[in-house]
């Protein structure tokens, strides 16, 4: 009888599942950004050959993150992690101005995926703490975020280190699925 | 009708795959666990689930343990098919093996070993590094497997992260587990490497026999494995570690025990004591016996082994026969082997009883056994002089019971009696012609025939016998056509009378238009052409007095036993073959060339000389009496020359001495030039003794290589030629490296040489003497013998100097027992520098020098090949006569050698 009642209660007033891609070129935070979200502290990475996945509980929603590796011998890999995809967190390291332009052909290539139609965006700008960061105007026009088409995206500041702008982020995120998809 | 047909193909279905990589993806956990496990299910039977690899790798990050077991499972099939995509699962090893659990760790370094791909093995590098230095002995004896694996994949990449040296430092580990693991993985990657790798040291040999005591059973058998490789400095080392030993025979693991046995007969070898090596054959008999008290499969490998460990130390179960005697329930082959065995252990002593077991078996059903039991006793009978009479006379009861097959095989042995006792045993001739017409198989029909031919003028009617034969001379098999025509033609020239003269002509008809077979028809022509132009001749080739015989089947090569006996308890020792002879290394083929720099390769080569000293041993006699020797065997080659012709004993030895000179080509130039002048050698064969032939001689070094000066003086009528020269077996090994370049001499003339010579290729058995017996011959004169001296200042070898603190540590290691001493108390030393510098000459190095009371002390050092030092101690007074000589060294039987030589040395 508990057992139940307990799932009607989360079916009608949340805890429903999420699945979310954190991407990102290599060294642009995303490990990092996973497990602050997660734990709340700050680990020291190395470079995700792979990937990792944690749930993070939030807002009523348990979000699968996956994070995947960076690099670009595994970045051809994303497209297996792309089915039923609710959510996607793209990092940007701001202050690697040099390789925004790579950053942006990037995304612009996951937004064309047809099987990441109905995913939504969030962008983390990263990297904040760090000297010669661009703010998040700078980071929008340089990813030409304004060409984005039919999908809700939305870009934080943020500083994985000291952990600013992730849950704000977030926020933006659980808010977004719960209207989006009732 | 066919428009209908389009619905077979389209289906609502998804199939198998589409709806496992639906649940793999499913959100809730315990649907994905039972979808992995269904995908394992899937993979077990053989079905092809490689395209759900992501979807099963993204389950990788788990909790649940089993799940995770299930992954890495999957993995091990599939990353190979998938090298791609196994990257993605690196990051999940790494966080693995940095889990809080052990077990977890483990497993995570364990798989990555399991996985051969190039690809990932470099990220798989960090996280082996950190599991080799794990605090917990299970994660450590997982990572040293895993390098042994790696160095598989990458051997590069081990060597350069130091992989290696964290194995090397885990032999030193607390734990004997990890110990063990450690020895496993080193021992593997030394197989695979022509470097030396891994070397057991004296520090590392005491880690290794503590972790024996404590480590599992099969930790034990890596460990021993690698302690028998080990190759112990002195005969005492060798004792201490047997000792420590010996506990591992009782173990109730074969394995272990059949390893142990293997450590503890490799470091016999080095063990002098008689008393000691007695006392470990008497304890490695029980285990052994108990052995076969296992199942049939474990008896077989056990039988095999021993078949090789009684070849070497047949005493070890001499006493144990009684083990070896079939039961009635044995498989077949059990039985065989068994029956191997007691053939070999059979002496005088148990003769009688192996003999009743025998004649028990020759009764029983199995035909091969029964066979093979007749065989036996004929074995027997040829290997016990003393026995061949009883053996006789069991083989003539089976013979009476005529059953067909065992009297065939009797009839076979007997033969095989008859060649090796002639003219003692032919009275049972008759008893053997009884049985005559049951004879249908080739080899007892070809054995038949012999007996009648060799015996001809013995059986009153052994053509009407050989006649019988003849009348189906073109339907028997080649075997028993060849001995029909020998037979024959022996019966023709022992009675030559109107019936064989007759038969002779049928045969050589039959035998030479009649057939196809080369062997048949050339051995026909040959004996035909014998008979018409010379029958004396036909005669002294054909009725030869034949070489004894002895038993020598089934006898393995020393040089094979060795490596055979080395690998005890492997698959080698089961096939009594090589490993290169069934497996090949694909890796490093290509690398082998490069052996030679390489201690065990050289450890090889230095171990078949003795087998190759075996092929040479055979020819001395030969050299006198190669003509009847090689007639009597082949008839046909040597009797197509008419007559013993002057020089045909040449080709023999000229060959093997052409063999051994290419052999040693690198050291020795064959073309050594013939030496002008010098001092006068010691004249060794006078001219009064040698037809006018004086031989001079003396063994002398120079720049490193020994070789034989001679001097030869014709002072005969006749130009000498065509010399050759043999050295007997000595207990040196010395022979001769190329052939004797002497020129022909004329009369009144005379010539000098310089033979080099080498060691070790035909070593006499028994205490070490001085004796050297040389033959020469040359085409004119009969061989001549006479004996030489070697001395062993000749032997010292230019390395034999040591520094001072390995000299004192030689000194020490060496047990005082081994240290002889002798008085000379008639040579006098003036001075210090000359004897020295006399000493040095002849490779005696000076160590050092002490004062003690008015006595001048000096310490020498000289080593002889095979790295056998001698370490001296010279007391004397200057100038006084009397001189202490004191001698230590491991070889102690050398020493009476040791003396003559510094003797000669000090005096002259």
């Amino acid at each position: 009888m508990g057992i139940i009642f307990t799932r009607m209660f989360s079916s009608l007033f949340g805890n429903r599942e999420a699945r979310i891609l954190v991407l990102g070129l290599d060294n642009a935070g995303k490990t990092t950004i996973l497990y602050r979200l997660q734990m709340g502290e700050v680990v020291s990475t190395i470079p995700t050959i792979g990937f990792n996945v944690e749930t993070v509980q939030y807002n009523n929603i348990k979000f699968q993150v996956w994070d995947l590796g960076g690099q670009t011998s595994i970045r051809p890999y994303w497209r297996c992690y792309f089915p039923n995809t609710q959510a996607i967190i793209y990092v940007v390291d701001s202050s690697d101005t040099d390789r925004l332009v790579i950053a942006k052909e990037e995304f612009h290539a996951i937004l064309e995926e047809e099987e990441l139609k109905g995913a939504v965006v969030l962008i983390f700008a990263n990297k904040q703490d760090l000297p010669g960061a661009l703010d998040d105007a700078a980071v929008t026009e340089a990813l030409e975020l304004h060409k984005i088409k039919n999908r809700q995206w939305a870009i934080f500041k943020t500083s994985a280190i000291k952990g600013e702008g992730l849950f704000e982020g977030l926020d933006w995120l659980s808010n977004t699925l719960k209207s989006g998809s009732g | 009708m066919s428009g209908h047909d389009s619905k077979y193909f389209s289906t609502t279905k998804k199939g198998e795959i589409p709806e496992l990589k639906e649940e793999l993806n499913s959100q809730y956990k315990d649907k994905r666990k039972d979808a992995v496990k269904k995908v394992i299910a899937a993979m077990t039977v053989g079905k092809d689930v490689s395209s759900l690899f992501t979807d099963v790798v993204n389950c990788m990050q788990t909790e649940n343990l089993e799940l995770k077991k299930l992954v890495y499972l999957y993995l091990i099939n599939y990353a190979k098919s998938q090298p791609d995509l196994a990257i993605l699962a690196v990051n999940t090893f790494v966080k693995d093996s940095q889990d809080p659990n052990p077990l977890i760790r483990a497993l995570a370094v364990r798989t990555m070993g399991c996985i051969r791909v190039d690809k990932i093995t470099e990220y798989l590098c960090d996280p082996l590094q950190r599991c080799l230095k794990d605090d917990d002995p299970y994660v450590r004896k997982t990572a040293s497997i895993c390098v042994a694996k790696l160095y598989d994949i990458n051997a590069e990449l081990v060597e350069d992260r130091g992989f290696l040296e964290s194995l090397k430092d885990l032999i030193s580990d607390n734990n004997p587990m990890v110990v063990a693991n450690a020895v496993a993985a080193l021992a593997e990657i030394q197989e695979n490497s022509n470097r030396p790798i891994f070397e057991i040291t004296g520090h590392t040999l005491s880690k290794l026999l503590t972790a024996l005591n404590e480590c599992t059973e099969w930790g034990q058998v890596f460990i021993l494995d690698a302690l028998s490789k080990y190759k112990a400095a002195d005969a005492r080392e060798a004792e201490n570690i047997v000792e420590r030993v010996t506990p591992r025979l009782q173990h109730a693991n074969c394995a272990v025990v059949l390893s142990a046995v293997k450590m503890i007969l490799q470091q016999m070898e080095l063990i002098t004591s008689t008393d000691v090596v007695r006392n470990l054959c008497k304890k490695m008999a029980p285990p052994l016996v108990t052995l076969l008290s296992a199942e049939p499969e474990i008896q077989y490998v056990a039988l095999r082994n021993i078949n090789l460990i009684v070849q070497r130390r047949p005493t070890i179960l001499a006493h144990e026969i009684k083990v070896f005697f079939c039961k009635y329930n044995d498989p077949i082959y059990v039985k065989m082997e068994k029956l191997e065995i007691m053939i070999k252990l059979a002496s005088d002593r148990n003769i009688d009883q192996v003999l009743l077991e025998f004649k028990e078996y020759a009764t029983e059903v199995d035909v091969d056994f029964v066979r093979k039991a007749v065989r036996a006793i004929g074995r027997c009978a040829i290997k016990l002089e003393r026995a061949a009479e009883r053996c006789i006379s069991v083989l003539l009861e089976l013979i009476k019971i005529k059953v067909n097959y065992v009297v065939q095989e009797a009839i076979i042995v007997i033969k095989d009696i008859f060649r090796r006792y002639p003219n003692t045993y032919e009275s049972i001739i008759a008893t053997l012609c009884e049985s005559l017409d049951t004879l249908d198989e080739p080899e007892a029909k070809a054995s038949m025939i012999w007996i009648i031919g060799e015996y001809a003028e013995r059986i009153d009617n052994a053509d009407e016998l050989l006649e019988s034969f003849l009348e189906s001379f073109p339907e028997e098999p080649a075997q028993v056509q060849l001995q029909l025509l020998t037979a024959t033609v022996k019966l023709f020239l022992k009675k030559p009378t109107e019936g064989p003269q007759q038969m002779i002509q049928v045969v050589l008809n039959n035998a030479t238009v009649e057939t196809d077979n080369p062997d048949l028809r050339d051995r026909a022509y040959i004996y035909w052409r014998l008979l018409s132009t010379d029958p004396e001749a036909a005669k002294d080739v054909v009725l030869a007095e034949k070489p004894v015989i002895s038993d020598d089947s089934n006898q393995l090569d020393s040089s094979l036993l060795d490596e055979l006996l080395a690998n005890i308890a492997t698959l080698s020792s089961v096939y009594h073959k090589p490993p290169e002879a069934f497996v090949t290394r694909v890796k490093t083929t290509a690398q082998r060339t490069e052996e030679e720099d390489y201690p065990d390769g050289s450890e090889t080569g230095n171990s078949e000389s003795p087998a190759y000293g075996a092929d040479t041993g055979a020819s001395p006699p030969t050299s006198s009496s190669s003509v009847p020797y090689a007639a009597s065997r082949q008839p046909a080659p040597a009797a197509a020359a008419p007559a013993p012709a002057p020089a045909p004993a040449a080709p023999v030895p000229d060959l093997l001495g052409d063999l051994i000179g290419l052999d040693n080509s690198a050291i020795v130039p064959v073309d050594q030039p013939t030496e002008p002048a010098g001092p006068p050698l010691p004249v060794l064969l006078p001219a009064a003794t040698g037809q006018g032939l004086q031989i001079s001689a003396q063994l002398t070094r120079r720049d490193g290589q020994i070789f034989y000066s001679m001097s030869f003086e014709n002072n005969s009528q006749i130009p000498l030629d065509g010399f050759m020269i043999q050295f007997n077996k000595n207990s040196f090994g010395l022979a001769a490296a190329g052939p004797l370049q002497v020129p022909q001499l004329q009369p009144g003339t005379s010539a000098r040489t310089l033979l080099p010579m080498v060691l070790f290729q035909n070593i006499a058995p028994g205490p070490p003497n001085t004796l050297l017996q040389v033959a020469v011959k040359n085409s004119q004169q009969p061989v001549w013998y006479f004996n030489d001296k070697i001395s062993l200042l000749v032997l010292f070898s230019e390395d034999g100097r040591m520094e001072r603190g390995n000299f004192l540590e030689t000194w020490r290691s060496i047990p005082d027992s081994n240290e002889v001493s002798k008085d000379f108390p008639g040579i006098v030393v003036n001075s210090v520098e000359s004897t020295l510098d006399r000493l040095a000459a002849s490779n005696m190095f000076f160590i050092a020098k002490r004062k003690h009371a008015n006595q001048d002390v000096l310490y020498i050092s000289a080593k002889i090949p095979r790295g056998i030092p001698f370490l001296i101690e010279l007391t004397t007074v200057i100038g006084i006569p009397g001189v202490k000589c004191a001698v230590k060294t491991p070889s102690p039987e050398m020493a009476p050698l040791f003396f003559e030589g510094i003797e000669n040395l000090l005096m002259g």
